[in-house]
């Protein structure tokens, strides 16, 4: 009899060279990638989007000069100040009664005005709803002030030449560093979750198809069903390691691509808290575990599952689980609660999400090694599950290998 | 029974959703024999295969194939051919051969080779390198028995080979079976096909309802019955009638009743000495599917023929 790892590796190599030779492959390598820049370009669009949507709009009714001291002292303000910090400013000549005029602006939605500023710099009136109040009232007091101050030092004569900063500029603040460190935590996250989830689909797709194929049957009468198990796992995790390098490999030359016709991108200069080698040692220690654990489940339902149907019906809301777990792993990176935080971490699912995030922004790396064990844990327990599940659902019972024989003192002893 | 046997079980039950498949089923296959397993669709062919190689565990008894308690020990030298096939519609055959020896513990490189021999000598050259799915079901059956003995195993377990298959590759699979028992390979198979027994077995098993009817030799089970004598004579009455069993029956002009305990000797003489007139007279031993009429009954030779009737419609 060939040992578990043996028969384990005749699955996994007939996976991994039919999966990769397949066109569904170069499908799989290209959606992450489509969807990745659809998403940049969207959000960037809805950012940009967003950005004028929500910049308020204000109706300058006032005299002449008034209008061209508020107008001229905005221009100086924003030119120093964070794009869309202050409102859109549009002079409009005044009516005979202003106050009438006001509300008639306001009430014009094809205008779109948020406030209207009437009035003069030594009596100035924000007419607005008071939602607007940190929108509006606030740059417009910013922006009577410095015309105010602007028109006293003219009427002095008095030219105040703008001082430039002296910049002593270091490595790192630490505001900044926590900042990147959390963008790198959430980042990482995702790119693990969604490559995790990508891969549990498409091995249960694989599953479904074998057993549409009735393979399942010749398998399990030549090797153990652990390791047709296993095999399936190993050969979608050395398929996901093909498609990382591949992906790694096109971003590292659109990058170089980007820097030589022009320096778009910066990458910043501080890393993650355990240091570059160990976060990159552990975010791929992390996908691992984080890959089994999920891979065994799907395969689990896989195994319930007759066809393609059945599959997105069982494990639609076990997606949808998963994702509050990715959630709950988000949410622990910027969370203070302590308690949000450990129950990310010792959580099965969210614990290996949870650890990159951790490793991000904590420097200690024992805890790794206690999260490492307790997620093998897991993963074991989790692929001796799923695969009793296939058996009692699908073959109806099938001897065990002595690799899972620890998973043996859970179940109660049968006569033979 | 003398001989080392491949193939021992004792007692197999099995129950799906609380309802018996399989119940006490014993089974004694004698190494390097080529036993078959008969009965109707739903018998319990497939459940009790599917025990004697470890696929499933019956809920009570215990089999050992080849010296193994634990028959996916001995997976190295069995091959199996399971009722429903199963291939991977994007390999090509000689990739599909050699992943099936593969699964066997046969180096890949080696599997190819022998792929290859097996699909030229068996005329089938053309298709090393076509995908199974542009073969035709037959075809593709044929590349899977290939797969199955394409490690050389001590034992074959082939469930419902002849199903799907032509008159022309149901004969090419015989010779296939003779050859592979003639290498001292023992072959078991399941068959709902009386003649495929009659004509290749040594020993069988007749299973109806789930249970054992009949277990031994093929030439056991026929002298279950006693040979029949059909007999014409030119004299309609005399003293020869009292020569002539209780059970004997007119039928179309003739009489037929079994051989009598005496034998066909005294019979005969009686019959001359009785002036019958004897214008002929023949002894029939009963066929296989005679014996199984009288040992599952006639309910269960019927679904058999019913069975054996849509499998050859399937296959034109």
């Amino acid at each position: 009899m060939m040992s578990l790892f043996e028969a384990a590796w005749v699955i996994a190599r007939r996976d991994f060279v039919a999966t990769v030779y397949s066109r569904s492959f170069i499908l799989f390598l290209v959606i992450p990638l489509v969807v990745f820049g659809v998403v940049l370009v969207t959000s960037q669009m809805a950012e940009e989007a967003q950005r004028s949507a929500s910049r308020p709009v204000v109706a300058v009714v006032a005299d002449t000069a008034t209008s061209q001291a508020v107008v001229a002292s905005a221009a100086r303000l924003g030119a120093g100040l964070p794009r869309n910090a202050l409102p859109v400013l549009r002079v409009v000549d005044p009516a005979e009664n202003v106050p009438v005029q006001a509300r008639r602006l306001l009430a014009d939605e094809a205008a779109g005005y948020s406030a209207v500023f009437s009035g003069t710099l030594e009596r100035p009136v924000l007419t607005a709803p008071s939602k607007v109040e940190d929108a509006v009232a606030r740059p417009m007091q910013l922006i009577v002030d410095d015309a105010r101050r602007a028109g006293a030092l003219d009427g002095a004569q008095v030219e105040l030449e703008p001082m430039a900063l002296h910049r002593d500029i270091i490595a790192a603040a630490a505001g900044n560093l926590q900042m990147i460190r959390r963008d790198l935590a959430r980042g990482a996250m995702g790119v693990i979750f969604g490559i995790s989830i990508l891969l549990a689909t498409l091995m249960l797709s694989n599953l479904a198809e074998e057993k549409s194929n009735k393979v399942i049957e010749v398998l399990a009468a030549a090797v153990p069903l652990e390791a047709v198990f296993l095999g399936k796992l190993f050969a979608m995790f050395a398929i996901s390691f093909v498609g990382l390098a591949v992906w790694g490999g096109m971003l590292a030359i659109a990058y170089a691509f980007v820097q030589v016709i022009q320096d778009w991108v910066t990458l910043p200069d501080t890393g993650p808290a355990a240091g570059w080698p160990a976060f990159v040692l552990l975010v791929l220690i992390y996908y691992s575990t984080n890959y089994m654990l999920l891979g065994a489940l799907f395969l689990g339902i896989g195994a319930q599952a007759s066809n393609i149907r059945d599959i997105q019906t069982l494990s639609m809301p076990v997606t949808m689980l998963q994702v509050v777990v990715f959630l709950l792993a988000m949410s622990a990176v910027a969370s203070d609660s302590a308690a949000l935080a450990w129950t990310a971490y010792i959580l099965p699912f969210s614990s290996p999400l949870a650890m990159v995030g951790y490793a991000a922004q904590y420097g200690e790396l024992w805890p790794h090694l206690a999260a490492i064990v307790w997620q093998a844990l897991w993963v074991v327990v989790i692929i001796r599950a799923s695969s009793r599940l296939f058996r009692t659902t699908v073959l109806k019972s099938a001897p065990g290998s002595a690799f899972f024989s620890l998973g043996a003192l859970f179940r109660p002893a049968k006569a033979k | 029974m003398a001989g080392v046997l491949a193939i021992e079980a004792k007692g197999l039950f099995k129950s799906f959703d609380g309802k018996p498949a399989v119940r006490g089923i014993d089974v004694a296959v004698p190494e390097g024999s080529i036993y078959g397993i008969l009965g109707p669709n739903g018998a319990g062919k497939t459940t009790t295969l599917r025990m004697l190689l470890g696929i499933i565990d019956p809920d009570e008894g215990h089999r050992t194939l080849l010296g193994h308690a634990r028959p996916l020990e001995a997976a190295k030298v069995v091959g199996y051919l399971p009722e429903e096939r199963g291939l991977y519609p994007a390999m090509t055959t000689r990739e599909a051969i050699a992943f099936m020896g593969a699964l066997r513990g046969l180096p890949l490189e080696i599997g190819r080779k022998r792929a290859e021999i097996l699909l030229r000598e068996n005329g089938l050259g053309d298709y090393v390198d076509k995908p199974i799915k542009s073969l035709s079901k037959g075809m593709a059956q044929t590349i899977q028995l290939f797969g199955t003995i394409v490690h050389k195993p001590k034992l074959v377990v082939l469930d419902e080979p002849f199903s799907g298959l032509d008159a022309i590759n149901q004969g090419r699979l015989e010779h296939l079976i003779r050859e592979e028992a003639a290498a001292g390979t023992t072959v078991i198979f399941s068959t709902h096909v009386i003649s495929h027994a009659e004509r290749l077995c040594e020993r069988i098993a007749i299973i109806a309802g789930g249970r054992i009817r009949f277990e031994g030799l093929v030439a056991e089970a026929r002298d279950r019955l006693r040979p029949q004598v059909r007999l014409r004579t030119r004299n309609g009455d005399g003293g020869w009638r009292a020569a002539l069993p209780a059970g004997a029956a007119p039928i179309n002009g003739h009489w037929e009743f079994e051989l009598p305990d005496g034998g066909v000797e005294p019979l005969l003489k009686a019959l001359i000495d009785g002036g019958a007139g004897i214008e002929e007279l023949s002894i029939e031993r009963p066929g296989l599917h005679d014996a199984f009429v009288a040992i599952a009954g006639e309910a269960a030779a019927r679904e058999m023929e019913q069975s054996a009737r849509s499998d050859a419609g399937a296959a034109a």
